[in-house]
C-alpha cells in the first residue's frame, strides 16, 4: 500500500487542530471519506442534480445510469446480484426492514450472539413484545470468541439466526460459513449484521450462502445516511414491503395498487442519489486498495498497540488476547476509571480520537457489570506513527492513574 | 462543585466567545440537574476534568496526578475562591455604583470599572497647607464655619458644599454635576473656593467681594470662571475684563479687594477650610459626607435619593 497516497486521498488527515495532526481511531463508528467519494457526491449536485428512474430527460437519465452503476458495483462488492441490493439509510434500517417484513409468527425463535449492537437487538426484542417471537442468546466463550458448541446445541427449531458478523465491541468475527451451513441444515435462515464486517474483510454472500445481510455506507468510506440490505432474490420476493409509497408501485387506482418487484418495492420515496453514487465510489476505492492490504495494515497496528498497552497490567482488553482475532479493534477498560475521561484526555493531549462508552452494546456491559470501555478502531489509512502517538498518550495517562 | 464554577466562568467568557457559550449551556444543564436532585450525567464534569488534567499532563505529570487524584478537593477550593471573589466583585460593583470606586468611598486602589482612577483624582493641596494625613476619614465639616462663603438657601433639608478651585481640572470636571445636583434636587448650596495651587488666591478675594457686593449675581460669575479657558483666569488683568462683561463696578470690586477686612475675611475662610482636613480638590460635602475627587453624577445623586437609585 502506498500510505502517502492513501493519506493524501483523505483530506481530513492533512488538517490540524491546535497545531497538531489528528489521529483518528474511531473508524468502527465512522470511517473517514476519501476525496473520490466526496467528489462523486459533489459531481451529482453540480452536474446532474435530478431524479433517477422517474424522469426521462437528459439529467434524469444520467442519474438513473449513475445509480444503476453504483448498485452494480455494490452487488459485485459482496458478490450479489444487482436485484438483490436494496438501498437503505443504514444497517439499522436494513434490520428493521427484515424484522418488519419477514413473516414471523408467535413462538418463532430468533437466535443472536451476546454482543449484538442495539440495532440487531432491539428490533427483535420489539418483535418479542409485538408478535410473541422468542429471542435467544448464544453466549460467547470466556475469551470472547463464538461458542459453536453452544450454537449447535441451540439451533434446533430456530426460525432465523440474526448475528453480528464482526463485533463492534471487541472486533471478533463469528465463523459465519459454519454457522450458516448448520442453520440451513436445521431449516433456519440467517441474517448477518455486516456493518463492521464488509469494511474490513471480503464478504461473499454466495460463498457464505447467507440469506440476508445488511451494512452501512458510513463505516466503509461511504457517505452517512447510506446503507444496503441484501437478500437472496427468491427470499426477497417473499418479504412484505416495510415502507410503501412513491417508487414502490407499478400503478395505483383510487382503490388499489400493484407493487413493483424487488428491489424497487423496498425503496420507497426519493432516494439519496448523491449518497448512493458516493457509496458506489467508496466500494471501488476499497476494491482498489484490496482487503489483503487492509487486513495486513490493521493487524500490524493492532498487534503493536496490543503489545504496548499489555505492558500495563491495569488495562484489560475486551475479547481475545490475539490481535489477529480482533480485526482492527482494541476495546479496553481499567477498573475504577471512567473511560470517557480517558478518551477525552487523549483527545485533549494529542488529538487522538477514540470512542468511549458502551458502544451501543449496553446489554453486554450490563451483563458483565462493566461501566464502560475505550475503543480503538483502526482502518487501513492509519499509520504506525499515529499508533505511537496514541501509545505515548496512554503511557502518560497511565502514570497518573 | 465544578459545574457551578464552570457555569459562572464560562458565562462570563461566553460573552465574548461562542465556544464558551456552549460550555456555559452544558454547565447550566449540569447545575440544573444537580439543583433538581438528579445526577449530572451529561459528561460535562468528565469533559472539564479531562481537559484540565490533559493540559497539566503536557506540562507536569506530578501536577496532573495530584489534580486527578484530588480533583474534588480542588473543585471545592475553586468553589470557595469563586464565592469569595464573587462577593468582592459584587461588593466592588456596589461600591463603584455608590461611590465611584470599587474600593469604597474616596478609596483610590485599583478598580476594574475605573482603571485609571478618574473618579478619585484630585488636585492635591500644597504641602505648605499643612495637611496632616491624606485620609478621607479626617475630612469633615465638624467645627467649620461656612457662613462667610457664597450660599444658596432654599430651605432644603439637604446641603451641598463644594470646595474647589477655579484652575483645577478635577473641580472643573465635577462642577457641572454639582450644579445639576443642586438644581434637580433643590438643595442648599455653599461654594468655597480653595486655591489648591495658590495661583488663584486673588480669585478668592474677588469672589468674596462679588458675592458681598452683588449677592446672587455671584453665581453666574462663578459659573463663568469654571467654564472659561483656564489660561484666562491665571492672569489677573483679564479678570477686570470679565468683571466688566458681567457689568460689575470694577473700582468698587477693587476697593473691596484692597480692603484689609477682605483680606482678613478670605484668610479666615481658608483657615476654616483647612479645619476640614481636606487634601485635594474637589471635595464635596453632601449633608456632611465627604466625596473627594470628581465622582460620577449618580454617586452624588444616590446620597440624596430616597432609595439609592431613585
Amino acid at each position: 500500500m502506498d500510505m502517502k497516497k492513501i493519506q493524501h486521498d483523505f483530506p481530513i488527515l492533512s488538517k490540524e487542530i491546535k497545531g497538531k495532526k489528528i489521529v483518528y481511531f474511531d473508524n468502527a463508528c465512522m470511517s473517514l471519506k476519501p476525496r473520490q467519494v466526496i467528489e462523486a457526491m459533489d459531481e451529482y449536485y453540480y452536474e446532474y442534480p435530478a431524479c433517477a428512474g422517474r424522469s426521462h430527460h437528459k439529467l434524469g437519465e444520467i442519474v438513473t445510469q449513475k445509480v444503476k452503476e453504483a448498485r452494480i458495483s455494490i452487488a459485485r462488492f459482496i458478490n450479489a446480484n444487482e436485484n438483490e441490493i436494496i438501498f437503505t439509510r443504514n444497517t439499522t434500517e436494513g434490520i428493521n426492514l427484515l424484522a418488519n417484513s419477514f413473516d414471523f409468527k408467535a413462538g418463532d425463535i430468533v437466535l443472536a450472539t451476546d454482543k449484538e449492537h442495539n440495532s440487531n437487538l432491539v428490533p427483535w426484542q420489539a418483535l418479542v413484545k409485538k408478535k410473541g417471537i422468542k429471542h435467544q442468546i448464544i453466549r460467547s466463550k470466556e475469551d470472547g470468541t463464538f461458542d459453536l458448541d453452544s450454537y449447535n446445541e441451540n439451533i434446533n427449531g430456530v426460525k432465523l439466526v440474526a448475528m453480528v458478523l464482526t463485533s463492534n465491541l471487541d472486533g471478533t468475527t463469528i465463523p459465519a460459513k459454519e454457522i450458516i451451513r448448520t442453520a440451513h441444515e436445521h431449516g433456519a435462515l440467517v441474517f448477518l449484521d455486516a456493518a463492521q464486517g464488509v469494511a474490513h474483510q471480503k464478504v461473499d454472500v454466495k460463498d457464505l450462502d447467507v440469506d440476508f445481510l445488511a451494512f452501512s455506507g458510513h463505516k466503509m468510506l461511504g457517505p452517512t445516511g447510506t446503507g444496503v440490505f441484501y437478500a437472496k432474490h427468491d427470499l426477497l420476493e417473499t418479504l412484505e414491503s416495510f415502507m410503501v409509497g412513491g417508487n414502490t408501485v407499478e400503478y395505483s387506482t383510487y382503490t388499489d395498487y400493484k407493487m413493483l418487484k424487488a428491489p424497487e418495492k423496498f425503496e420507497a420515496g426519493l432516494q439519496d442519489y448523491a449518497g448512493i453514487i458516493g457509496l458506489g465510489e467508496a466500494v471501488k476505492y476499497l476494491e482498489a486498495v484490496g482487503f489483503d492490504s487492509i487486513k495486513k495494515q490493521e493487524y500490524e497496528l493492532n498487534k503493536y498497540i496490543t503489545d504496548e498497552i499489555s505492558r500495563w497490567q491495569k488495562i484489560k482488553i475486551i475479547g481475545p488476547g490475539d490481535p489477529a482475532l480482533r480485526s482492527g479493534i482494541i476495546s479496553f477498560y481499567i477498573d475504577g476509571v471512567d473511560m470517557h475521561q480517558f478518551a477525552l484526555m487523549l483527545d485533549e493531549m494529542s488529538n487522538v480520537m477514540i470512542r468511549s462508552g458502551q458502544h451501543c452494546v449496553h446489554s453486554w456491559f450490563n451483563d458483565k457489570k462493566i461501566y464502560n470501555s475505550a475503543r480503538v478502531s483502526l482502518y487501513f489509512y492509519n499509520t504506525l506513527e499515529e499508533a505511537k502517538i496514541f501509545i505515548e498518550g496512554i503511557n502518560k495517562i497511565m502514570k497518573i492513574i | 462543585m465544578i459545574c457551578i464554577v464552570a457555569l459562572i466562568i464560562f458565562s462570563v467568557l461566553g460573552i465574548f466567545s461562542a465556544t464558551h457559550r456552549q460550555m456555559a449551556k452544558e454547565a447550566l444543564d449540569c447545575v440544573f440537574r444537580r439543583v433538581t436532585l438528579r445526577p449530572c450525567n451529561t459528561g460535562f464534569k468528565e469533559k472539564i476534568k479531562s481537559q484540565m488534567v490533559a493540559k497539566l499532563l503536557n506540562r507536569s505529570a506530578f501536577l496532573a496526578r495530584a489534580f486527578n487524584r484530588y480533583y474534588e478537593v480542588f473543585a471545592w477550593i475553586f468553589f470557595v475562591l469563586m464565592i469569595v471573589s464573587t462577593f468582592y466583585v459584587v461588593k466592588g460593583g456596589y461600591n463603584y455604583y455608590l461611590y465611584g470606586s470599587c474600593n469604597g468611598l474616596n478609596q483610590s486602589g485599583f478598580c476594574a470599572f475605573d482603571p485609571k482612577g478618574e473618579n478619585n483624582k484630585v488636585t492635591e493641596i500644597n504641602a505648605s497647607c499643612g495637611i496632616e494625613e491624606k485620609s478621607e476619614k479626617n475630612v469633615s465639616l465638624d467645627g467649620v464655619d461656612l457662613s462667610s462663603f457664597p450660599t444658596k438657601q432654599v430651605d432644603s433639608k439637604d446641603t451641598v458644599v463644594l470646595v474647589g478651585c477655579y484652575e483645577c481640572d478635577y473641580t472643573r470636571k465635577a462642577y457641572p454635576d454639582i450644579q445639576k445636583l443642586v438644581r434637580e434636587k433643590k438643595t442648599n448650596y455653599i461654594f468655597a473656593h480653595y486655591p489648591a495651587k495658590e495661583n488663584t488666591n486673588f480669585l478668592s478675594e474677588i469672589g468674596y467681594c462679588v458675592y458681598k457686593e452683588y449677592g446672587d449675581r455671584f453665581w453666574s460669575f462663578n459659573d463663568y470662571l469654571f467654564t472659561v479657558d483656564k489660561v484666562e483666569i491665571y492672569q489677573s488683568e483679564y479678570i477686570n475684563t470679565i468683571l466688566k462683561n458681567f457689568d460689575f463696578d470694577i473700582s468698587k470690586i477693587n476697593d473691596c479687594v484692597n480692603d484689609s477686612a477682605t483680606k482678613e475675611a478670605v484668610t479666615n475662610q481658608v483657615n476654616q477650610l483647612r479645619k476640614t482636613h481636606l487634601y485635594g480638590t474637589p471635595t464635596v460635602f453632601i449633608n456632611g459626607k465627604a466625596f473627594v475627587g470628581p465622582k460620577p453624577y449618580r454617586v452624588y445623586k444616590s446620597v440624596l435619593n430616597k432609595f439609592i437609585i431613585f
